[in-house]
């Protein structure tokens, strides 16, 4: 069981939740993400840098197969989550998408209200059995996405008429609300100002407890600040991967130091 | 570096002011005011042409919704009626209607007896200022209530259209001077009883309810019957239309494979939308008349015919619809674990209804309005004299429908059926108005909504 952030609080960061072992990604005729091998740890946070364009958005969006929706695009290799291959002909994307939660670049809630947003994933995967438990669902999540407090009077309002932050945080309860094993997040600070994202990336910390975070991200201070571990990515290369502190003092890698310092990117 | 280089030796600006124009912006200046001119006389013509056309329609078709009448008492002799007296209603049936233009004629020299109008006329030219229905009128009256023989009964009978044109202004005393229907005579005649209230003007509910009648009697057509087929077209426009037309978008827009066939379906229904809607008539004549053999001027037909000319409308609609519903939305309900169809049918759907519904029912209002494929399956021409008895004789009993009504009607000769034609064009500009109405309103509620 993932579940038991209580009582283990102190995190078995040994546990690989997603290991990727050479996989290749194709827009048609691109070659976008080339032999990329990497191992993502259960409870902790995962950050992708790297300049724009280099691939660490389709890599991530690889991981819980978004990339399906794009009819060009090809995928090669194995993705492994908890020892499955998610690529298999078996799986269902959508039942993958279930225990992989997605938060995007731009705070997209649906023009729904609020209660609605967060509760739509547990209805449609049939989490709740009745309306006592649904509510119940609805406010762990937006407790959990940092926003119960500022959103609890007014649940049916709508999740648009939220600020910027707010409504990334509505995002992020949404998803959390189908209780993912995994959260994916593709520059989820993008688009909002320094005093939501510093909120946000304090929900990101206390989210670790719970699930393994992935995050893409333009800002290195970002990186460095959120997350465990720090992967480089370089014109669809995985240049260097490792312990977030070693990737931002000790770099192995000359691009690595070249993109952190500011020679590239 | 090289420009830098090259062009760094150039002579200093000349100093300008901004508070003055220069040459090339008093340019830029005037072209953009000459554009906004012509602008606003494209705009002053399209209105111009709108109030003229509106005007003439108005002017043109009012007239049609007030009908002459004229109310005679009628003594209804049993000895003319009901010789046998034994009030057998087959016995009172062999009365035709040519047996009680006699009675007719005498109430109308009772009444003018009555008013005081002096007319040496005889019986059978005085009977010309009422509408030939006018026997039937009374026949039918007798028929369902054989008592009344034999009493004087008050009849609002209608007068023949050209004593209603006289009345309306469109026949004067000079028109009717090679007129061998009526004479200036009548006319006379027609003055003192309107005085006397015996001629009267009302409006013309049996216009707006009523049947379409012969060539030979305008002031009893009605656009009514044709309504009703216009009403069992839409219905069959709308009901198969509307599912298969957003069927089909969404199939096309959200799951559809991107191929050479797709593409050649997409550039298909594009030009279908262009395809002149009588090409759609010859289709429906030869596929669903001629091969399938469904009844020839019935509305099931029209809408089908209808149906194949709106969906592209629709298609085309439909899909700029769900095209325009932002990708973040779609990625946000996949991203949480809804499967293609349920983030369609949660979240694309509902976003795109506004522009869907506005689609839906500007196709049916284009629907309504065509007159051209009705022309091949037969219901132009048709007259439709006897509304449809039931919701299935709607379909597929023989019907006209309303632009093919008013085109029948300003083929007709006579000018009171110009009057009409005037008059069902109004009728049929009510209801598309209505309808766009209807597709404003809802398009606001739903966006409200959101």
């Amino acid at each position: 069981m993932y579940d038991q952030p209580a009582l283990e609080k102190k995190l078995d960061n040994d546990t690989i939740k997603i290991a990727a072992s050479g996989v290749q990604v194709y827009y048609g005729e691109a070659h976008a993400i080339k032999d990329v091998n990497v191992q993502i740890q259960d409870k902790t946070v995962t950050a992708f840098i790297g300049p724009s364009g280099c691939g660490k958005s389709t890599f991530l969006r690889t991981l819980n197969r978004m990339n399906d929706t794009i009819d060009i695009c090809r995928v090669e290799g194995k993705i492994l989550l908890d020892g499955e291959d998610i690529y298999d002909p078996r799986v269902d994307p959508v039942q993958l998408r279930a225990k992989v939660g997605m938060v995007f670049q731009k705070p997209n809630p649906f023009p729904k209200s609020i209660y609605d947003n967060v509760a739509y994933g547990p209805r449609i995967h049939g989490l709740a059995k009745n309306k006592a438990d649904l509510d119940e669902i609805v406010e762990k999540a937006l407790r959990r996405g940092a926003i119960w407090n500022e959103v609890k009077d007014r649940l049916h309002a709508p999740g648009t008429g939220l600020s910027g932050g707010q409504q990334q945080r509505l995002c992020i309860a949404r998803a959390v609300a189908t209780e993912p094993e995994v959260l994916l997040m593709d520059e989820p600070c993008s688009a909002l100002d320094p005093i939501a994202t510093s909120q946000v990336e304090e929900l990101i910390d206390e989210l670790r407890t719970n699930y393994s975070v992935v995050i893409v991200t333009h800002s290195m201070q970002q990186a460095a600040r959120v997350s465990q571990k720090t992967a480089f990515f370089h014109l669809g290369n995985l240049v260097e991967f490792g312990d977030t502190s070693q990737i931002f003092t000790n770099p192995k890698d000359p691009r690595t130091e070249s993109y952190i310092t500011g020679r590239i990117g | 570096m090289t420009d830098a280089t090259q062009f760094g030796a150039e002579a200093p600006k000349p100093k300008t002011s901004i508070l003055e124009l220069d040459k090339r912006t008093r340019k830029r200046n005037a072209a953009e005011t000459r554009f906004r001119y012509y602008g606003m006389a494209a705009v002053a013509v399209g209105v111009i042409f709108l109030v003229v056309l509106l005007g003439t329609i108005v002017r043109n078709g009012i007239p049609a919704f007030t009908q002459t009448y004229i109310t005679l008492n009628v003594e209804l002799p049993a000895a003319k009626l009901d010789k046998k007296g034994n009030r057998d209603p087959a016995e009172i049936a062999k009365v035709t209607t040519f047996g009680y233009n006699g009675i007719i004629s005498d109430a109308l020299v009772t009444a003018l007896k009555d008013n005081g109008v002096q007319s040496d006329m005889k019986d059978a030219d005085l009977r010309k200022m009422l509408s030939s229905s006018a026997a039937a009128q009374i026949r039918d009256a007798v028929l369902a209530d054989p008592s009344i023989i034999g009493t004087t009964q008050s009849f609002r009978l209608l007068a023949s259209s050209r004593v209603d044109g006289y009345l309306k202004g469109r026949v004067t005393r000079e028109s009717l001077a090679r007129d061998k229907n009526l004479d200036a005579a009548h006319l006379d005649i027609v003055d003192q009883l309107q005085k006397a209230g015996v001629v009267s003007r009302s409006f013309n509910w049996s216009f707006i309810f009523g049947a379409d009648a012969s060539e030979s009697r305008p002031e009893q057509a009605g656009i009514g019957v044709s309504m009703l087929g216009s009403l069992f077209m839409m219905l069959v426009v709308l009901c198969l239309s509307l599912p298969i037309g957003v069927a089909a978008s969404i199939y096309l827009e959200e799951f559809a494979p991107k191929n050479r066939f797709t593409d050649l379906i997409e550039v298909n229904i594009s030009n279908l939308a262009a395809v002149p809607s009588i090409v759609f008539g010859i289709l429906g004549l030869a596929v669903f008349i001629q091969f399938v053999h469904l009844p020839q001027s019935a509305p099931l037909v029209g809408g089908l015919v209808l149906t194949l000319m709106t969906l592209p409308t629709i298609i085309i609609s439909t899909r700029a619809a769900l095209k325009a519903v932002p990708p973040s939305i779609r990625d946000a309900a996949l991203g949480v674990g809804a499967s293609k169809m349920q983030a369609v049918f949660h979240h694309v759907l509902p976003l795109a209804m506004p522009g869907i519904l506005t689609g839906t029912i500007i196709g049916l209002a284009q629907a309504l309005g065509e007159t051209a494929p009705l022309l091949l399956i037969g219901m132009i021409g048709y007259i439709a004299s006897t509304p449809p008895d039931g919701i299935i004789s709607g379909f597929l009993s023989p019907n006209s429908a309303m632009p093919a009504q008013i085109y029948e009607w300003a083929k007709r000769a006579d000018p009171a059926y110009y009057e009409r034609a005037w008059g069902g064009i109004i009728i049929l500009l009510i209801f598309l108005m209505t309808m766009n109405i209807i597709a404003i309103i809802l398009r606001r509620r739903f966006e409200r909504r959101w």
